[in-house]
């Protein structure tokens, strides 16, 4: 009997193939990815980006007016940058917390996306082990 | 009591590792009493886990503070359902939840299969035995349940957001869901290590599967209706990192059942499996390091240890263990037959598992990609929600497409004749319904509509499919249509019970399309006696108040309901203080209408001096046929899982056969 390819082979290739377009496609056309960063790298990266720190107070405004403000800073470094916040404020949210958010740094102050703070869960419930 | 805990977890330490040992010896000189010797150390395993378990539920039971474990997730004041829950809330406790499950179902599926595992797979029992010691070393040696303090008064309290009714069964669901997909692997294995790589661990282990895959489903759910509650943010998934990690092993081994189909039938596809099997492990595994790790940012990640490089650690002798096991095997696994056509059964399959694979390798890349991404270019880049919904609709859409032209096509070459005249009517229906709600205005969501469409298409070729089998049985019996249909489906429960788990799944896109696509939200801060109207509804702030609940203080917005003039109910939306945690946390409102298929759903967001509060209202339509599709799914597969006297003969027949 002559041997034959078996078209299964094919159907693999076909598809893998047929991902990976699509997988290019998709890099190249809708984006979506921000690089989340921590205060102190935030200088180099212009436009959208996450950012993640800790909450150092005093927490002012209203999130539901003219913004809230504080201030973030590295979880384990000095570096800081002060933040302006508007939309739902989770209810974790306090200082010293570790939360992240979108948004861009503007003229030194960085300005998140409406509603993109979300915090992480306090480390209160399973200490940090060393 | 914290000793008798370490003890036996001790005890069932070395009862585990004497399992390997022994069991390793024995699988490799055919020694079947040592085997034997080997899998009732497992069943002793099973028990001393039990009385460690039994420890920890007797100190949650009597907040014995004096468990470091029990003080740090309980609280005096915290009601006694969510205490005795909180076994599996912390990290010990899951750990130990793990090795209960895993010891038991490992000494079950051994005693099921006892003659099986004997005389064909007797490497099942040390390769299940080393899994459930990666969990016991842990809990000896890194993360005890038992570890003890001087008691404090009090303890530090339940996490808000895990105290709801949920909590108290997403968590086992999943764990039993990863932690049985450890039984078809380790029988994979076996089959590997002892070269009998026929369909026989398939048939051993497909309810273990099927149990492990509907238990996973059934908790992804669970956990999408309790974020949909207590997270409360107007959404279901929200492809965070924790939820995406119990995902991407149920699309895995949802692609397995589907291939292990293929090779009973055909002895196609032997390699493609004990892969995926070992992918859907690996997956499980991957999934519990992420929900215990806090490698990746998330709501989830509660904690930051050492448990992590174990687990990574682990994960990586899995996957190097199987790979070079299969790799080992390659030439026992070369299947004689092949695919013969692409229009065929076996080639629907096919189809259905590039989809569903694909799908939870881009699931998996999303998920990595802020490491990988930090590793390459010193920046952790994170991808969000579009672009998995792209993705779910890429490879999503033509999944449910597949869903209803894969059972009405043939096994081995379909004519492509014959194919299109048993898809005619559900074509021609699911046309009808797409032109109807296009008229209708549903061309709003592109995406949405085609999905609708599709699902038209399954629900009809499923519901012919039925008529069809029905009207066949009922000129063969003698009795009525009811007959004909119960006959019908307990002689293929497979098979009917796949179709009513394929209607679950339409209804879960019709549900998932409703919200994600055609939900509509207002937001406002109101005065007591003003409103806000959103999709039909108008909500009206009666006033805001605050009492005293059984261990929080709690806020209330009190708002009336009306649809056009007609006053259709009260609702309350607020904020819970939570005293002993010093925490708080949303309570949604939820009004379901079943009639009109929606939910309003209100967000009490911040309360104002003044008695003002500020809040946001969605018109969810469709939502609750996700949860609907929830039973449906467990409905299903019950009756695939249901036991089958005619099939069992039919398989020992065959298998004898095979052995001959």
């Amino acid at each position: 009997m002559a041997k034959r390819r078996s078209p299964a082979r094919l159907v693999v290739a076909l598809s893998i193939a047929a991902v990976l377009a699509v997988f290019l496609l998709y890099t190249s056309f809708a984006g979506g990815a921000t690089p989340s960063l921590r205060p102190s790298q935030l200088a180099d990266h212009p436009g959208e980006v996450s950012l993640a720190g800790r909450v150092v107070g005093p927490v002012e405004g209203d999130a539901r007016g003219s913004g809230l403000r504080f201030t973030l800073r590295d979880i384990d470094g000095t570096a800081t940058v002060p933040v302006v916040y508007t939309g739902s404020v989770p209810d974790l949210f306090q200082v010293g917390r570790h939360v992240y958010m979108r948004g861009e740094l503007r003229n030194g102050l960085f300005v998140a996306e409406k509603d993109s703070l979300v915090t992480k869960c306090p480390s209160k419930y399973e200490p940090k082990e060393s | 009591m914290p000793e008798l805990g370490r003890a036996a977890l001790v005890a069932a330490l070395g009862l585990i590792l004497y399992a390997v040992v022994a069991g390793g010896y024995a699988a490799l000189r055919g020694r079947r009493r040592l085997l034997d010797s080997a899998a009732n150390a497992l069943v002793a395993a099973f028990a001393a886990a039990g009385i460690a378990s039994l420890v920890l539920f007797a100190a949650l039971a009597a907040r014995d503070f004096s468990f470091e474990y029990v003080a740090r997730s309980t609280s005096r004041e915290l009601p006694m359902g969510y205490t005795l829950a909180a076994f599996w809330s912390g990290q010990a406790g899951s750990l130990l939840l793990w090795l209960l499950v895993l010891t038991g179902s490992a000494s079950a599926a051994i005693a099921l299969n006892r003659g099986l595992v004997r005389d064909v797979l007797p490497w099942a029992v040390p390769i299940l035995g080393a899994v459930a010691a990666f969990f016991a070393i842990l809990l000896v040696f890194v993360a005890s349940p038992f570890a003890t303090q001087a008691a404090p008064a009090d303890g530090a309290g339940m996490n808000p957001s895990l105290q709801n009714p949920y909590m108290m069964i997403h968590p086992p669901m999943l764990y039993l869901g990863y932690v049985g997909l450890t039984v078809p692997f380790a029988f994979a294995m076996a089959a590997l290590a002892s070269k009998r790589t026929d369909e026989r661990w398939i048939v051993a282990t497909r309810r273990w599967t099927l149990a492990a895959w509907t238990f996973l489903g059934f908790g992804i759910l669970l956990g999408a209706k309790w974020a949909y509650e207590e997270v409360g943010w107007g959404g279901w998934y929200a492809w965070d990192p924790v939820e995406n990690a119990a995902l991407m092993p149920w699309l895995v081994a949802t692609a397995f059942l589907h291939s292990v189909m293929v090779q009973e039938k055909k002895n196609m596809l032997r390699v493609w499996n004990v892969v995926l099997v070992a992918g859907a492990f690996g997956l499980s595994l991957f999934g519990t390091f992420l929900t215990r790790s806090g490698v990746i940012n998330s709501i989830h990640s509660f904690t930051q240890g050492p448990i992590g490089l174990w687990f990574l650690g682990f994960i990586a002798v899995v996957v190097a263990a199987s790979t070079a096991l299969i790799l080992a095997r390659m030439s026992h696994l070369r299947s004689r037959t092949r695919l013969e056509s692409l229009v065929s059964r076996e080639a629907a399959f096919l189809y259905n598992n590039l989809f569903l694979v694909a799908f939870a390798l881009t699931v998996l890349w999303g998920v990595v990609y802020p490491l990988v991404s930090e590793a390459v270019r010193g920046v952790a880049v994170t991808v969000g929600a579009p672009y998995y919904d792209f993705f779910a609709v890429v490879f999503g859409l033509p999944v449910v497409l597949l869903m209803g032209i894969g059972p009405l096509v043939a096994w081995r070459r379909a004519s492509l004749r014959s194919l299109g005249a048993s898809l005619l009517w559900p074509a021609g229906i699911a046309l009808a319904a797409g032109s109807a709600l296009l008229v209708w205005g549903a061309g709003s969501s592109p995406a949405g509509l085609v999905g609708y469409t599709f699902g038209a298409f399954v629900l009809a070729a499923i519901v012919l499919e039925f008529a069809r089998g029905t009207r066949a049985r009922k000129g063969l019996e003698k009795g009525g249509w009811l007959a004909a249909f119960t006959s019908l489906v307990a002689r293929n429960r497979r098979r009917y019970g796949g179709y009513v788990v394929h209607a679950s799944i339409v209804l879960l896109l019709i549900g998932a399309i409703g919200i994600g696509g055609f939900s509509t939200t207002r937001e406002a801060r109101l005065a007591p006696g003003e409103s806000l109207a959103v999709g039909g509804y108008r909500v009206e702030l009666l006033g805001a108040d605050e009492r005293r609940g059984a261990n929080a203080q709690e806020l209330r917005a009190n708002l009336a309901v009306y649809r056009g003039d007609e006053r259709v109910g009260t609702i309350a939306a607020g904020k819970n203080r939570y005293l002993a945690e010093e925490q708080t946390s949303n309570e949604v409102a939820i009004r379901t209408d079943w009639l009109r298929g929606e939910d309003l759903f209100v967000i009490g967001d911040r309360f104002f001096e003044n008695g003002s509060v500020y809040l946001k209202v969605f018109v969810n339509p469709l939502v609750n046929l996700i949860w609907l599709a929830g039973f449906v799914f467990v409905a299903g597969a019950l009756v695939a899982m249901w036991p089958d006297a005619r099939e069992q003969r039919r398989l020992a027949g065959r298998l004898a056969i095979a052995r001959a």
